[in-house]
C-alpha cells in the first residue's frame, strides 16, 4: 500500500521509499525512512497536497510523491 | 468542491479593487498678491498633472470653481473674498486639499 | 588561545530558530550581503569573546547538506573552501531526531562542532526531557542547551565557541555497517592523492562518493591525477554494494543515519507518555480547513494589500516633503537655469535625482511589505499558505507560494511589480519561481490604472464598470497561460524541487525580530537599485535628448524669446525703471520669482512668510518691487513679466517635446510603426509607450500631453479623434492590452535582474512581454477587423479565448506529472480523495 491510498486520520509505519534523485533525498533528508511512524492528519482544501505528522513534526506533501512512500497499517 | 474554492477566491480577488494611484499627488498654491491665486500641480514621480480637476470649494463645501490644470500643470484664479478650500483632485479617494486661510502672500 | 580571530559558521535547520541564535550572539553588529554569484543571502556578524573578536557567517538553513539543493551547495562549500574553526549547530530541541540528521552530517565532515540545542522551553513545555551530558558524551562534542528567543545561552555558547577552538575535529563516527568495506576501499584510493586528502575529510569523500554525489566526482576531478579510476572504482562499489544488499548506496546510507539519530535520541530523550494535541496542531485544525483556510487566507492577504499598499501609499505621500526637499536641495546647488535651455549639469542632475526620489518614494510601501513578509515568515503561515493553494497554481507551473507575489503585483488592480517580483524570494522551487517573475510584471500594477481609466471613460464610457472588470481580470488569464507555457518551454530545464516542506508550529513574531529584518532588507534593496536606477536614468536621458534640435528650430524657439523680452523692455523703458532693468536682467527676475515661490512653499504662517519677503527684499530690492507689485509702475511691469513667463513656459515645453520626438526614442517610435500598425498604434502612439518604459505612469501624461487629453469629460474623445480619425474603441482596447502586457518598468527589469541573478533573464522578460503584448494587440485589433466586431464585441470574444486557453493549459501535465504517469504508478487516489 502507498503512502496516498490513506484517509485522513490514518496511522501508518514506513517500509520502504521507492523515490530517487532530489525527490528521493528530499523525502529520505526529511525523514521519510524504514520505521518512520506517519499520520494522516488532512487533506488541503483543494484536496492536495496532504499534511502528515512524521515522527513529531508536521510536513506537508504533494500526492504524486506520496506515491512513492510505501507503507503498512 | 473545489469549483467552490475557485470562485470564492476569485470574488475575494475582486474585492480587493482599490484604486489608488502608486505615485503620490502634490500641490502648491501662492498668493499672487493681485488677488489671484495660483497652484501648481504634479506627481511625486516627477509626471505632469496637466488636466487633472481642481474644485474651489467656499467655507460651506458648495462649489464656487471647478477648472482644471492646464497644459504648464498650473491653475490660476480670482481669490474668493470669503474662506475657501482648494481640492486638487486626481482619481477616486486621490486628492489633495489646502484651505485657503493657509495660502499667504 | 592567541589574540587571532575566529571564523565560525552558523549552521541548522530551517525553523531551528537559527536566526534568533544568530541576532543573540550577534546584537546589531551585522552586515548581509549575497554569497557570490547567487541569490541566497549571507549574513555575517561579529562578537568578541575574551578578547577573541569573532566572525559569525550565516549559513543557510537545510535540512542536510548533499548538492541537490542551492541552499546546500551554498552551505557546504562555504564549510569546505572556508574552512571556518567552529560551527555552531543549531538544533531543534523539540524535535532532536529529525535535527541530528544535519548534526552528524557536520560531524562527518570533521568540523570542530558546537551542538546549540536551542528551542529547550518548547521541548519542556511538551514534557520532554533530554539528557544533555549523556548526548554529550555520545557525540564528543559540546552541548550547550539554549532559549535564544528568551536571551538564554548567549555566554555558555560562546564559551564553547572559544574553548573549541584549534581543537581537532570530532571523532564520531556512524558505522554504516556493511558499507564500511567499500568506505575503506575508497579511502585507500583516496589518500594516494596529496592535495585532496589535505584539503577534504577522505572518510567522508568517500562517503559522499558513494553516495553518488555529483559536486564532490567534480571536486575529484580537479585534484585526483587519476580521478577516472576512482570514479570508475565508485561505480563498481555502488553496484556491488546494490548487489549485496538490495538498496542502493545512498538509501543504504541516509537511512543508517537515521537509524543512528534515532538510536541516540532513544538513549538521551525522554518522551511523554500521553500524546497531547499542542496549540499549533489545534489552530492548524481551523487555519487549513477546507471551507474557513481560504477565508483566512483571503482575509490575510486583504490585510496585508491593505497595510502595505493602501496605507503604503498614505504613508509614502507623508514622507514625501523630504524628498522633495531632497529634489529642491539638488535644484539649488545645481547651475542656475537658462531662459530656453538649461545648462546639461542641471538638466542632467535634476533628471536622475527625480529618478531616484520617484523610487525612495516607495521606500514606506517596501518597508512595511518586508515587515509583514517577516510576520508571516516567522509565525510560520507561509508553508500554510502554499498548503492551500498550491493545487490550483501548480497546474500552471507555478507554486503555493506565488500567490503573494502576484497579490501584490495586483491581480486585480492596484499593486507594484516592484514588491511583487522581491516576493518570490520565499518560493523554493526555482522553476515556479522564475515563472512567477516572469507573469508578475503582467498584473494591473497601480501605475496602469490612469491610463485605463482615461480609455475607458473614452471609448467605453456606457459600459465603464464591465470594461474595468473586463481588464481587470483577463489579465491573470493572459498571465496564467503564459506561466505554463514558459514552464514547460523555456523553463523546462530549471530544476524543479519537490514540493514536501515542513509545516512548522505557529511562533508570535517578535517585534525587534520583524523590525531588523525588514530594515535589513530595505537597506539591501535600497543600496542594489539606488545604484542601477541612477546609471539607466543616465542612459533614458540620452535616449529622449539627443540628437536634439536642429539649428533652425533652435533659433525658431530663440526669436520667440529674444520677440518676448523685447516687447518686456519696451515696457520697462515706460517705467521708472528704465536703465535700471536691462535686457540681461530678465531671466535673473524670473529665476527670483521662482527661488520666492519655492522659498515659500509649504508656509502657511503669515509671519514666517513675512520673514522670507523681508530677506528677499534685502537681497535684490528692484527685482523685489517688480515680483512682489511694490509701487505703481512695478504693478504694470508686473504684468508684463507675467506674459514674458508664460512664453518661456511655452517655448520650454514644445521644445522639450520637439526634441523627445526627434529623440532616439521618438525615431523608435516613428520606424516601429509599420509593425505596430497591425495593433493600431501610430508613432505617437509608440512614443508614448516607449516613455512608459522608464516609469508607467509617464504613459498617461506623455499619452495626454501629445493629444492634449487631460482625463475629464468629453474632450478626451474629442482631441483623439480629432488628433487621429478613426481612432476606435477597438483601437482602446488594443491599447489596454498592450498596456497590460507590456514590460515591465526599469525599476521592475532591475528588481527581475537582481532576483534572477541574470541579465539574460531580465532582457528575456522585457523582451517576450514585448512581443507578446505586440501579438496580443495585433490579434485583437486586426482579428476583430477582419470579423467587423466592435471594441466590445472584441473584448468579450478576448476574454472566452483566454479563460479557455486558461483551461487547455490546465489540462496539459507538468513534465513531473508526465514522468510519473509514464512510470506506471496510476492509483485509485483522485477518486478516492475528494
Amino acid at each position: 500500500m502507498t503512502l496516498n491510498e490513506l484517509r485522513p486520520g490514518a496511522c501508518c509505519i514506513l517500509t520502504d521509499m521507492t523515490a530517487e534523485g532530489a525527490l528521493g533525498q528530499r523525502l529520505m533528508d526529511l525523514g521519510f525512512c524504514p520505521g518512520a511512524e506517519i499520520e494522516i492528519v488532512r487533506n488541503a482544501p483543494l484536496v492536495d497536497p496532504v499534511e502528515l505528522q512524521l515522527d513529531g513534526y508536521h510536513v506537508s506533501i504533494r500526492h504524486n510523491e506520496a506515491e512513492y512512500i510505501r507503507v503498512e497499517a | 468542491m473545489k469549483k467552490m474554492m475557485i470562485v470564492l477566491t476569485l470574488a475575494a480577488m475582486v474585492a480587493f479593487a482599490g484604486q489608488a494611484f502608486a505615485h503620490s499627488p502634490l500641490m502648491s498654491c501662492f498668493d499672487n498678491g493681485d488677488g489671484t491665486i495660483t497652484c501648481e500641480g504634479g506627481f511625486s514621480d516627477g509626471s505632469s498633472a496637466s488636466g487633472v480637476k481642481m474644485h474651489i470649494q467656499d467655507g460651506e463645501g458648495t462649489s464656487i470653481l471647478e477648472t482644471k490644470m492646464n497644459e504648464d500643470s498650473e491653475c490660476s484664479f480670482a481669490k474668493p473674498a470669503s474662506a475657501y478650500v482648494v481640492i486638487f483632485d486626481s482619481g477616486e479617494g486621490h486628492t489633495v486639499e489646502l484651505n485657503g486661510a493657509d495660502i499667504v502672500e | 588561545m592567541s589574540s587571532r580571530n575566529l571564523l565560525v559558521a552558523l549552521a541548522g535547520q530551517p525553523n531551528s530558530g537559527k536566526s534568533t541564535v544568530f541576532n543573540l550572539l550577534t546584537g546589531a553588529r551585522q552586515h548581509v550581503a549575497n554569497y557570490p554569484g547567487v541569490t541566497v543571502e549571507k549574513k555575517t556578524g561579529s562578537f568578541g569573546v575574551k578578547g577573541t573578536s569573532v566572525k559569525l557567517v550565516d549559513l543557510p538553513g537545510t535540512y542536510s547538506l548533499t548538492s541537490y539543493s542551492l541552499e546546500e551547495r551554498v552551505a557546504r562549500d562555504f564549510l569546505l573552501g572556508d574552512s571556518p574553526d567552529v560551527v555552531i549547530d543549531v538544533a531543534d530541541a523539540s524535535n532532536l531526531k529529525r535535527s541530528l540528521y544535519l548534526t552528524l552530517q557536520l560531524l562527518e565532515m570533521e568540523v570542530p562542532t558546537v551542538l546549540g540545542l536551542n528551542m529547550m522551553d518548547v521541548a519542556e513545555r511538551r514534557g520532554q526531557r533530554i539528557n544533555t551530558d549523556k548526548l554529550q558524551d555520545i557525540l564528543g562534542i559540546p552541548v550547550v542547551p539554549t532559549k535564544a528567543k528568551r536571551g538564554e545561552g548567549k555566554d555558555a555558547l560562546k564559551e564553547a565557541v572559544y574553548s573549541l577552538a584549534g581543537n581537532a575535529g570530532p571523532s564520531f563516527k556512524i558505522d554504516y555497517g556493511k558499507l564500511e568495506a567499500y568506505i575503506s576501499e575508497l579511502e585507500e584510493l583516496l589518500v594516494e592523492d596529496p592535495v585532496l586528502s589535505v584539503l577534504y575529510p577522505v572518510r567522508w569523500f568517500a562517503i559522499k562518493l558513494l553516495e553518488g554525489d555529483s559536486e564532490t566526482a567534480e571536486l575529484l576531478k580537479k585534484t585526483h591525477p587519476d580521478a577516472q579510476s576512482v570514479l570508475d572504482r565508485t561505480d563498481s562499489c555502488r553496484q556491488r554494494f546494490q548487489d549485496e544488499d538490495g538498496n542502493a548506496c545512498e538509501r543504504h546510507i541516509a537511512f543508517t543515519r537515521h537509524a543512528s539519530c534515532a538510536k541516540v535520541t532513544r538513549e538521551t530523550v525522554t518522551l511523554p507518555t500521553e500524546k497531547r494535541r499542542n496549540l499549533s496542531d489545534l489552530a492548524d485544525r481551523y487555519v487549513c480547513n477546507r471551507v474557513l483556510g481560504p477565508l483566512i487566507l483571503i482575509a490575510i492577504l486583504f490585510v496585508l494589500y491593505e497595510v502595505s499598499i493602501v496605507f503604503g501609499n498614505w504613508l509614502a505621500l507623508q514622507a514625501w516633503p523630504l524628498w522633495g526637499a531632497l529634489e529642491s536641495f539638488f535644484a539649488d546647488i545645481l547651475p542656475q537655469a537658462g531662459f530656453l535651455n538649461d545648462p546639461l549639469l542641471r538638466s542632467l542632475g535634476l533628471w536622475v535625482v527625480k529618478s531616484l526620489t520617484a523610487i525612495l518614494n516607495y521606500l514606506p510601501i517596501f518597508f512595511l511589505l518586508f515587515s509583514l513578509i517577516a510576520v508571516l515568515e516567522d509565525s510560520g503561515y507561509m508553508p500554510r499558505m502554499a498548503f492551500i493553494l498550491d493545487r490550483l497554481f501548480r497546474r500552471f507551473g507555478l507554486h503555493g507560494q506565488s500567490t503573494l507575489p502576484l497579490i501584490l503585483g495586483g491581480v486585480y488592480v492596484g499593486g507594484c511589480a516592484i514588491p511583487g517580483v522581491m516576493a518570490t524570494k520565499a518560493i523554493p522551487d526555482e522553476r515556479a519561481r522564475l515563472a512567477t517573475i516572469m507573469i508578475v510584471p503582467m498584473m494591473n500594477c497601480l501605475a496602469k490604472v490612469p491610463l485605463y481609466l482615461i480609455l475607458i471613460g473614452a471609448y467605453f464610457p456606457d459600459v465603464a464598470g464591465v470594461a474595468m472588470f473586463f481588464i481587470a481580470t483577463v489579465t491573470l488569464f493572459m498571465a496564467l497561460p503564459v506561466a505554463k507555457i514558459l514552464s514547460i518551454t523555456v523553463l523546462k530545464k530549471r530544476p524543479s524541487a519537490p514540493f514536501i516542506m515542513e509545516m512548522p508550529p505557529y511562533h508570535i513574531p517578535t517585534i525587534t525580530g520583524v523590525l531588523r529584518r525588514a530594515i535589513e532588507r530595505v537597506w539591501l534593496f535600497m543600496k542594489k537599485i539606488v545604484t542601477v536606477v541612477a546609471a539607466v536614468a543616465v542612459v533614458v536621458f540620452v535616449l529622449i535628448n539627443y540628437p536634439g534640435l536642429t539649428s533652425s528650430r533652435t533659433a525658431y524657439y530663440e526669436d520667440m524669446q529674444d520677440t518676448a523680452v523685447a516687447v518686456f523692455m519696451k515696457d520697462v523703458n515706460k517705467t521708472e525703471f528704465k536703465d535700471v532693468i536691462r535686457s540681461h536682467d530678465v531671466l535673473p527676475i524670473i529665476l527670483f520669482g521662482e527661488a520666492l515661490k519655492n522659498a515659500k512653499r509649504k508656509i502657511t504662517d503669515k509671519n514666517m512668510s513675512a520673514a522670507i519677503n523681508e530677506e528677499f527684499q534685502a537681497g535684490n530690492p528692484i527685482y523685489y518691487a517688480v515680483i512682489k507689485r511694490v509701487g505703481k509702475d512695478a504693478k504694470k511691469l508686473n504684468k508684463s513679466l507675467k506674459k514674458v513667463i508664460q512664453v518661456r513656459k511655452k517655448v520650454r515645453r514644445e521644445a522639450r517635446a520637439e526634441r523627445f520626438e526627434t529623440s532616439f526614442l521618438g525615431s523608435m517610435g516613428k520606424a516601429l510603426e509599420p509593425v505596430t500598425q497591425w495593433a493600431g498604434f501610430n508613432w505617437r502612439i509608440n512614443i508614448a509607450l516607449l516613455s512608459a518604459f522608464a516609469a508607467k505612469e509617464n504613459s498617461a501624461a506623455t499619452l495626454g500631453s501629445i493629444y492634449g487629453i487631460d482625463g475629464s469629460d468629453q474632450s478626451v474623445q474629442d482631441s483623439m479623434k480629432a488628433g487621429e480619425i478613426g481612432f476606435t474603441s477597438l483601437h482602446a482596447l488594443a491599447l489596454m492590452l498592450f498596456m497590460a502586457l507590456y514590460p515591465p518598468c526599469v525599476p521592475t527589469s532591475i528588481m527581475v535582474r537582481s532576483q534572477t541573478n541574470s541579465t539574460s533573464w531580465m532582457l528575456f522578460s522585457i523582451g517576450y512581454q514585448t512581443l507578446l503584448g505586440l501579438f496580443v494587440s495585433s490579434l485583437v485589433f486586426t482579428g476583430a477587423t477582419v470579423l467587423g466586431l466592435t471594441g466590445f464585441q472584441a473584448m468579450w470574444a478576448f476574454y472566452a479565448l483566454c479563460v479557455l486557453a486558461t483551461l487547455v493549459m490546465a489540462m496539459i501535465p507538468n513534465p513531473e506529472e508526465r514522468k510519473a504517469a509514464s512510470a506506471a504508478i496510476i492509483t485509485p487516489c483522485k477518486e478516492n480523495c475528494s
